[in-house]
């Protein structure tokens, strides 16, 4: 049982990068980010090329593997996204269907579609108060927890964390006190790409590096942000957790390859009875 | 500091040739019926609508060209009537991230503008660490008005602060925006009611129909009759 | 080459009901449905099962459109609450749970080996040099009478009342019209379109297993109704043929371009896919087609 918690508190972890990402986006940008799985795969495999491609340790790599994914995250919004500027949340929405569809076959067509490994070695599992935890777990945690306090600081220390709160919560307003719309936008791009391609980092090493990987976690990615109240940012990872602990504990009662059956009764259940999200207050989400 | 503006929507002008002009440390109010062209000519005024005709000047610069950001960077502070504050930010958040991105022209540091802006008004000192979603109106105005100030704008456009408080609140507001008329900052400022808005303000002007029905010192607006007459379809 | 054009043919015709039934639900209705190979899927299995477990092919596919019918309106209940974003998701993580399901439950749907040997309707009186032609006229005969009903409800009130949900839904609900119910209305004649396309599949390929099924058909639906103009149907039936046309045609390019395998170029067409669907959004948003609206002006 505890092992379960444990198992599903980093299952939660791993979740809650990409549910900041996406709750990220949408609070600045907003609209629904479908194409979160695509660059969840592109960063894995960004960083596969670095890791095995070209022989660099595994954090070199991921650096790397960031700075790239990045980069094209820029590139994708300087071509897809700035054209479309002002229109509706859901051609928005469509576009990031078109983008995903459009990185993963591009992930296809150039590394195939075999599941990969990272270079790295395997190690033993620890056993610590009769909880069996692996390397990748440990690493997860920490990796996890930096990249949210990092997150956090960002948003109350920075600048541009700051003008990104600013423009989140009333961008009128935000122009009007010279805050530069596009800037913003593209520090939003940067921070929900590096997020997703270290969540591809981890979901590799947790499994295996394909180009299904990130279509598998859109589902309970999204469910962890509805769960937090979509549009808060930070609410998202709380509900990445909880959702990673509930899938765990299903696994009592249904088979593991059904958690997506879970993670999608959690988000119809939450939208039927809370749909402002757990944390949300009711009538500010639209 | 507005020549000759014909301003509307869609080609339908709501202002028919206005021109106003605030003198530096002046303050002058624009009051007017419902439906007499205020918001436009606020509007106008700040970048959110391109004249048909005419041109804005902000210290002898032709800024018609500029949109709201832009005017914002030139010196323009702006308040606007709604949505004034960002609700999820502490009030010392909002003074800051009105500071980050436009520098106060004299290079003052944050610190003193900070300063500068809470000893204009001291309500709003102990209530820095709270969400400004959470404060009363007139203490969200306030804030608002405090925003705008932090980068030392040229003038600052205020548009109806009155809008939506109390009388009781409305009087306390207009206490605080005679403070930053006496510290000598530009205030250009639309409002609805009339006493108030042309007991703080040197000059006032009257537009009705989307023209300037008058023109001259609060005071005497004030002491006048026209007003009255104005207001009741008179001329 | 015949038989290469006849499959072609067939897989223009069941894509395109596809996307006429997302331009239902999306174009007309304004609800995202992101899972439409869910539906598809699911119409697909229970054609396919019936008629394996021998009940008369057509009589199989009249089951099958309720199903989908039943199911969708059911899946669009689950966001009323909510704007398109949520149906989105809530439609797309449908669609993967049918998927998983059908992979595992193989004690109904033999999971990943698939069900072979669907007979197809009208099997028994066609001689199988005929098969593939007959078909290729039913799943015509399919296209069109979905095409000429929806035109049919579009024209009639019930097709005013939902574009007047789509377009302020709080308006239609002020004058007194269920909202709720027109929406899983919509839903539910989306969804038996869908079930219509899913037993053509089932019926042409005869084997179906869970791995036929892939996000390629939203994709399609999706780049149909952007360059119709959301809400035409005419335009559906026009940018149906020939960007699928084009799309199913490019695996001709296999030949030419002898340095790509089969594979990759998959990918790549699914890439253009992805691509074309962006440039579309950014260039023409109107899409081909005006809707079509009253000329009085009422609407």
């Amino acid at each position: 049982m505890a092992q379960l918690v444990f198992n599903g508190l980093v299952t939660g972890l791993l979740i809650a990068l990409p549910a900041l990402s996406l709750a990220l986006v949408f609070s600045v940008l907003r609209f629904a980010n479908y194409a979160i799985g695509s660059m969840l795969t592109l960063g894995a495999y960004l960083v596969y090329g670095f890791n095995v491609g070209f022989g660099l340790p595994l954090p070199l790599a991921a650096l790397a593997g960031a700075i790239l994914g990045a980069g094209l995250a820029l590139l994708i919004n300087r071509l897809v996204y700035e054209p479309l500027r002002g229109r509706s949340g859901v051609t928005l929405l469509v576009a990031s269907i078109g983008v995903g569809i459009a990185l993963e076959n591009a992930v296809r067509f150039f590394a195939g579609s075999t599941t990969r490994g990272f270079d790295v070695e395997v190690a033993r599992p620890l056993r610590l108060l009769g909880l069996r935890i692996n390397h990748e777990q440990i690493l997860t945690i920490a990796i996890v927890l930096a990249a949210l306090v990092t997150i956090w600081i960002i948003f109350r220390f920075t600048r541009l964390g700051r003008a990104m709160r600013a423009v989140a919560d009333n961008p009128d307003l935000a122009a009007v006190r010279g805050i530069p719309r596009t800037q913003v936008i593209r520090t939003t791009w940067i921070i929900s790409s590096v997020l997703a391609t270290l969540a591809g980092v981890l979901v590799g090493l947790d499994g295996n590096v394909d180009p299904q990987m990130g279509w598998n976690y859109i589902l309970p990615v999204f469910t962890a942000a509805i769960l937090g109240g979509i549009g808060n940012p930070m609410a998202a990872v709380a509900g990445a957790v909880l959702l990673g602990i509930t899938e765990e504990l299903a696994t009592l009662v249904l088979a593991p390859h059904y958690r997506t059956i879970v993670a999608f009764a959690v988000m119809a259940l939450l939208l039927l009875v809370r749909p402002s999200g757990l944390f949300g207050t009711p009538g500010v989400a639209r | 500091m507005l020549e000759d503006i014909v301003s509307g929507y869609h080609g339908r002008p709501v202002l028919h040739g206005v021109s106003l002009c605030v003198p530096t440390h002046g303050s002058l109010t624009v009051v007017g019926p419902n439906g007499s062209g205020k918001s436009t000519l606020m509007k106008t005024v700040v970048g959110l609508v391109r004249p048909d005709k005419g041109r804005v000047l902000l210290e002898g610069e032709d800024i018609t060209r500029l949109d709201a950001p832009a005017r914002a960077r030139r010196g323009l502070g702006h308040v606007p009537q709604e949505a004034n504050v960002f609700r999820s930010l502490s009030v010392a958040e909002n003074l800051r991230v009105a500071f980050d991105f436009i520098p106060a022209r004299s290079g003052a540091s944050y610190a003193s503008r900070l300063e500068a802006v809470l000893d204009l008004f001291p309500e709003i000192r102990p209530k820095l660490k709270v969400a400004a979603g959470h404060l009363s109106g007139g203490q969200r105005q306030m804030v608002a008005m405090a925003a705008a100030l932090m980068p030392e704008p040229s003038v600052l456009a205020l548009d109806e602060p009155s809008a939506g408080l109390s009388p009781k609140n409305a009087e306390l507001l207009f206490v605080a925006i005679r403070r930053i008329v006496e510290a000598g900052v530009t205030l250009l400022m639309i409002e609805q009611n009339t006493r108030l808005g042309l007991t703080v303000a040197a000059q006032g002007l009257v537009l009705v129909a989307g023209q300037v029905k008058a023109h001259a010192p609060a005071r005497e607006l004030l002491a006048d009759g026209l007003m009255q007459s104005l207001y009741l379809g008179g001329h | 080459m015949i038989s290469y054009l006849v499959a072609t043919l067939v897989l223009v015709a069941i894509a395109t009901i596809a996307a006429l039934a997302l331009n239902l639900q999306w174009g007309l209705g304004g609800l995202v449905n992101f899972g439409l190979f869910g539906f598809y899927m699911l119409g697909a299995y229970v054609c396919g099962l019936l008629v394996v477990s021998g009940t008369p092919p057509l009589l199989a596919m009249a089951v099958a459109m309720l199903a989908t019918a039943a199911v969708s309106a059911a899946v669009s209940l689950i966001s009323v609450r909510l704007s398109e974003d949520y149906l989105a998701i809530v439609t797309l993580g449908f669609a993967e749970c049918v998927r998983l399901f059908i992979s595992y439950e193989e004690w109904l749907t033999r999971g990943t080996l698939g069900v072979p040997g669907i007979e197809r309707p009208f099997a028994g009186w066609v001689p199988a040099a005929w098969s593939d032609g007959v078909f290729l006229a039913f799943s015509f005969a399919c296209l069109l009478l979905s095409f000429l009903f929806l035109r049919k409800i579009t024209r009639a009130p019930f097709g005013r009342l939902v574009r007047a949900t789509r377009d302020d839904a709080t308006v239609a609900e002020a004058l007194g019209k269920n909202v709720l119910a027109v929406r899983a209305k919509v839903f539910a004649i989306g969804g038996a379109l869908l079930g219509v396309a899913g037993s053509l599949h089932a019926f042409y390929y005869s084997y179906i297993d869970p791995t036929q099924f892939t996000t390629a058909l939203n994709a399609y639906a999706f780049m149909a109704v952007i360059i119709a103009g959301r809400g035409s149907h005419i335009g559906v039936l026009i940018a149906g043929f020939s960007v699928i046309l084009l799309l199913e045609g490019s695996r001709f390019l296999v030949d030419v371009i002898p340095f790509l395998d089969g594979a990759q170029l998959a990918a790549l067409r699914l890439f253009i896919v992805g691509a074309g669907l962006i440039a579309i959004l950014i260039y023409k948003p109107d899409g081909l087609v005006r809707e079509y609206r009253l000329r009085s002006g009422a609407s």
